[in-house]
């Protein structure tokens, strides 16, 4: 391997990586991810190769063991070029029949298409599922086309001509100007303007000239996972993006904060770096243009509020990941006391391409505050679920029903929780309201890093709130006592709502605590802790209310407020309930209706699951 | 306080005094109270002046009150009352006695200034030439006796991170990774090695949750209760877990071959809800449960026996005994 020492030679090894491939020649691209990998996707790879060896046609077909490529509902994903064919849910066994049949006679396996399940339809191509229709994959569709494990694969498409760009055409003011022009705005949540705080970065002086950068990988929001997807399907595409923005901002080192239960994201950028080095992309004197950058890999070590950029910095001094008040910001005085930028994975992915295709192209997406692609991750109670990109300015319409497809199961749509426990829950009411990170915040809710927690009718708002509080309790670092004690005890509260405990002068209680809590926590945890609560209040107070007065969960989840029975008329007595109950709490003769004793019953649900005649009852 | 239960022994005295230990708020109110109901008080702080924290924040929790505005009439109350006795830079020694007569002894630090000539214009602190010179006591470290095979594989790990600028936490990943836990004298050597207090140490050890202070089993369970799979049911999956396999979530099987463990996303939101078996990730509802226990041989082999005969209920029978069997250690 050859370092390039000129942008030349980066354009000199694109070209004969291009001409090494035929663009009529049978490419199988499949994704071979832990979130497919449970449907054994990491064995399809590997199969494929072994049937094409055994009919001699090894060196006709490539087979790309790619990154996630976001129908994750129906994965693994299966698509065949230069034809564009979309195979789902491929198993090891289908290997064979997919050689047969499409690599050999040109012939699709039925089967394995897409079914639309309205009109029944077999859809061929990616283009033709309302999934992929709406989606402007700007950022993750890349994904789909390489081996992350392949820095080629990445120069191949085009990669690190954006860094050669702005290495050797731009001065870092420019660079700065140029992403502050298109507008981007952070990806982890907050979103303030990229460009605005690389240019306080920028600006800061540093007395021995040392500066960081960081990408913050600490992807803990519940619900969120495109971070791990981008790490682990194109790790070259944030290094680039880190690397840009060293340059603009002056800084010699750069670290990627990676969650330690990603251990696969961080594997792969560990090989993604070391190629780097290898291409002499990473070290010193890049492209002999004098800028010298080095990247190491920092594993986290299990705590959410380490996602708060202060607390980021903390940990990776090695110190307890306790925020702390700002300011001073981490652009004065960040790792180590020295001027640090910290970024979003996203946000960097996003930078390559805006350098590439230049703020306008960037502008031109999306609404008048917030521009580009966002990419979510389209969860819960939804028919497609998986990860999906679009314009700014998307109705949540559009996403739940148009490109997720609905609720599943004939069950009415109710509310989507947005941003992770900093978020909040969106009512039907609001399924008009376009996407952006103003709108939301106008709504109650957070673009948060992107999750949309979609929930349905047998959903219970109040168990939410109860569970994100939960969540945020064991979460909060205990620095401040805001933080520490109102979300204690406003979990205190709706668990006595949730157990049948609930009384007057509880809501207007909670939402006392909200208010002190959000107003004098230390850092965002606190912040934003009340969201759920304000949010879920907001809109569903009417839950609440059931809860408190009635004693009812209108969901049927808060255990304690549920009853089961058995519905006599409906029972067979096919006993199938009795021997799912773990507690014996259900008998009756064979072919007759059972009964179900409720001083037994542990309300686990076993018996609701298994019974295929709806005859048990919760109410 | 001098004048509570059991009663006072026949041949003392009740003493009218009383010595509150603390000068912050709660100790100022509880001196002001005592003083204005008679009792001459004695206020011991060890810090130079009385105010406590609460001097040092700006609102209070949960009426976001102004911090010195319900400090500063206590601190004037405090110096205005005459039945308190202020002891400050004074340190409580000794107590003995009983209820009603107490003797206490006091230790009064020098403060090398006329009290009561001092007007606290504050010259001497600025003009003073050692204050502004760090004065770095000396840290003496005293770490474990490691026996040398068990020295030289700690000290393997440590000197895997030369720099030790900031290495303290990915070197206890390191060891948590060997050992599936944190053992306490590791903890104790990596202290004395990287001359980091033994309480730093400690406090990041049990901030971060990939760390244990306890043996994990061989094999982990992660059942993930991300907002994804909470919608889609894994508190039930959680709950069954724990009665198939008798122990509740954070725990290990008896025999050390599995612990339960919750983790708050595994970022495998669309198949939810998931758990993840070692590096493994599978998509579980409560029906899928006994199929991957028994794919790893875990839970009881009576279960396993018994399956087909008597259908799934026996299957869910040995969690039970085995729940019973837990209950009384809780």
């Amino acid at each position: 391997m050859t370092k390039l020492g000129t942008v030349k030679d980066l354009e000199e090894l694109r070209l004969k990586l291009l001409s090494r491939k035929d663009p009529n020649r049978r490419v199988i691209a499949v994704c071979a991810v832990p979130g497919c990998g449970a449907y054994g996707s990491e064995k399809v790879p590997p199969a494929l190769r072994e049937e094409l060896k055994k009919r001699g046609l090894e060196g006709k077909v490539e087979v790309i063991a790619t990154g996630c490529q976001g129908f994750c509902e129906k994965g693994p994903i299966m698509v065949i070029r230069p034809e564009n064919i979309l195979y789902i849910s491929v198993k090891p066994e289908d290997v064979p029949e997919i050689i047969e049949e499409t690599i050999v006679h040109n012939r699709v396996v039925e089967r394995l298409l897409y079914k639309d399940p309205s009109t029944g339809q077999h859809a061929v191509h990616e283009s033709d599922i309302p999934f992929y229709n709406y989606q402007t994959r700007n950022i993750f569709g890349n994904n789909g086309l390489i081996d992350p494990n392949s820095i080629e694969d990445y120069i191949g498409i085009g990669g690190y001509a954006a860094l050669a760009k702005a290495l050797t055409t731009m001065t870092p003011d420019q660079v700065v100007d140029e992403i502050k022009r298109s507008g981007l705005r952070g990806r982890g949540g907050a979103g303030f303007s990229t460009g605005q705080k690389w240019e306080f970065a920028r600006k800061a002086k540093s007395p021995d000239g040392v500066k960081y950068v960081i990408v913050n990988g600490d992807e803990g929001d519940p619900g969120a996972y495109m971070d791990r997807s981008l790490l682990e399907g194109n790790p070259h595409s944030v290094i680039e993006g880190l690397m840009i923005g060293a340059f603009a901002i002056g800084a010699c080192e750069g670290w990627l904060y990676v969650r330690t239960e990603y251990p696969l994201a961080i594997k792969r950028l560990y090989i993604a770096l070391a190629q780097a080095e290898e291409y002499g992309l990473l070290g010193d004197n890049i492209f002999g243009t004098g800028f010298s950058f080095r990247i190491k890999i920092f594993r986290g070590a299990g705590a959410f509020v380490c996602g708060e950029e202060t607390a980021l910095l903390a940990s990776l001094e090695s110190r307890v990941g306790e925020p702390r008040g700002k300011p001073p910001f981490p652009a004065q005085s960040g790792l180590w006391g020295k001027p640090t930028n910290i970024n979003n994975v996203k946000t960097w992915a996003n930078i390559a391409p805006i350098i590439n295709r230049g703020a306008d192209w960037f502008n031109g997406i999306g609404t008048k505050t917030s521009k580009g692609t966002m990419i979510f991750s389209l969860v819960g109670k939804v028919n497609n679920s998986g990860l999906v990109e679009v314009p700014m300015g998307i109705t949540l319409r559009k996403m739940v029903f148009d490109i997720g497809g609905g609720v599943p199961r004939g069950k009415k749509f109710k509310a989507v929780q947005m941003g992770g426990p900093s978020g909040g829950c969106v009512p039907d009411s609001l399924l008009d309201l376009p996407i952006d990170y103003d709108q939301l915040t106008a709504a109650g809710a957070m673009m948060g890093s992107g999750g949309m927690i979609v929930m349905d009718e047998t959903t219970c708002m109040v168990d939410i709130a109860k569970y994100f509080l939960n969540f945020l309790r064991d979460e909060s670092c205990g620095k401040c006592t805001p933080c520490r004690v109102g979300i204690t005890q406003m979990h205190a509260i709706l668990t006595d709502i949730t157990e049948g405990r609930g009384k007057e002068g509880d809501i207007e209680m909670l939402t006392e605590l909200a208010d002190v809590t959000k107003n004098a926590s230390l850092c965002l945890l606190g912040g934003t802790s009340a969201n759920p609560v304000l949010t879920t209040l907001r809109y569903f107070k009417d839950e609440y209310l059931a809860h408190i007065r009635d004693k009812k969960c209108p969901a049927h989840v808060c255990k304690p407020l549920v009853k089961y029975s058995i519905d006599a008329g409906k029972c067979t007595g096919c006993g199938a309930c009795a021997r799912a109950c773990p507690q014996q709490a259900i008998s009756g003769e064979k072919k007759k209706p059972h009964v179900l004793d409720p001083e037994k019953c542990i309300r686990c649900g076993a018996c609701h699951d298994t019974c295929k005649f709806g005859a048990v009852v919760l109410q | 306080m001098a004048a509570s239960e059991p009663a006072i022994k026949e041949g003392k005295k009740k003493v009218g005094a009383v010595c509150v230990v603390g000068g912050g708020i709660g100790g100022m109110e509880t001196a002001i109270s005592l003083a204005e109901a008679g009792y001459k008080v004695y206020l011991v702080e060890k810090n130079p002046s009385i105010g406590g924290t609460m001097s040092q924040l700006d609102k209070t929790f949960p009426t976001n009150d102004c911090a010195m505005c319900t400090l500063a009439p206590k601190l004037v109350g405090t110096a205005r009352q005459k039945n308190i006795q202020l002891l400050t830079n004074a340190e409580l020694l000794e107590v003995e006695g009983e209820p009603g007569n107490f003797r206490i002894k006091v230790l009064r630090k020098p403060r090398y200034i006329d009290v009561d000539k001092c007007t606290s214009c504050g010259t001497c602190t600025e003009n003073c030439p050692v204050r502004s010179t760090p004065q770095i006591p000396q840290i003496i470290f005293i770490g474990p006796k490691l026996e040398p095979g068990l020295k030289a594989r700690y000290d393997r790990i440590i000197d895997r991170y030369p720099d030790r600028k900031g290495a303290l936490l990915p070197i206890l990943q390191d060891f948590n990774a060997e050992y599936h836990y944190l053992p306490a004298d590791a903890i104790r050597y990596v202290a004395e090695r990287l001359e980091i207090p033994l309480s730093k140490v400690f406090h990041v050890a049990t901030f971060f949750t990939a760390f244990s202070l306890t043996p994990r089993g061989r094999h982990t369970i992660k059942v993930c209760l991300g907002t994804a799979c909470h919608v889609r049911g894994s508190t039930k999956v959680l709950e069954a877990f724990e009665r198939k396999l008798g122990i509740k979530a954070g725990g290990t099987t008896p025999d050390g071959e599995v612990s339960l463990e919750t983790v708050n996303c595994l970022g495998a939101c669309a198949l939810g809800p998931t758990v993840m078996v070692d590096e493994e990730y599978h998509p579980m509802t409560v029906s899928k449960i006994d199929q991957l226990l028994k794919k790893y041989g875990w839970g009881t082999p009576a279960s396993a026996k018994d399956e087909g005969t008597d259908g799934g209920a026996a299957g869910d029978a040995p969690g039970e005994v085995a729940g019973k069997k837990e209950a009384p250690s809780q």
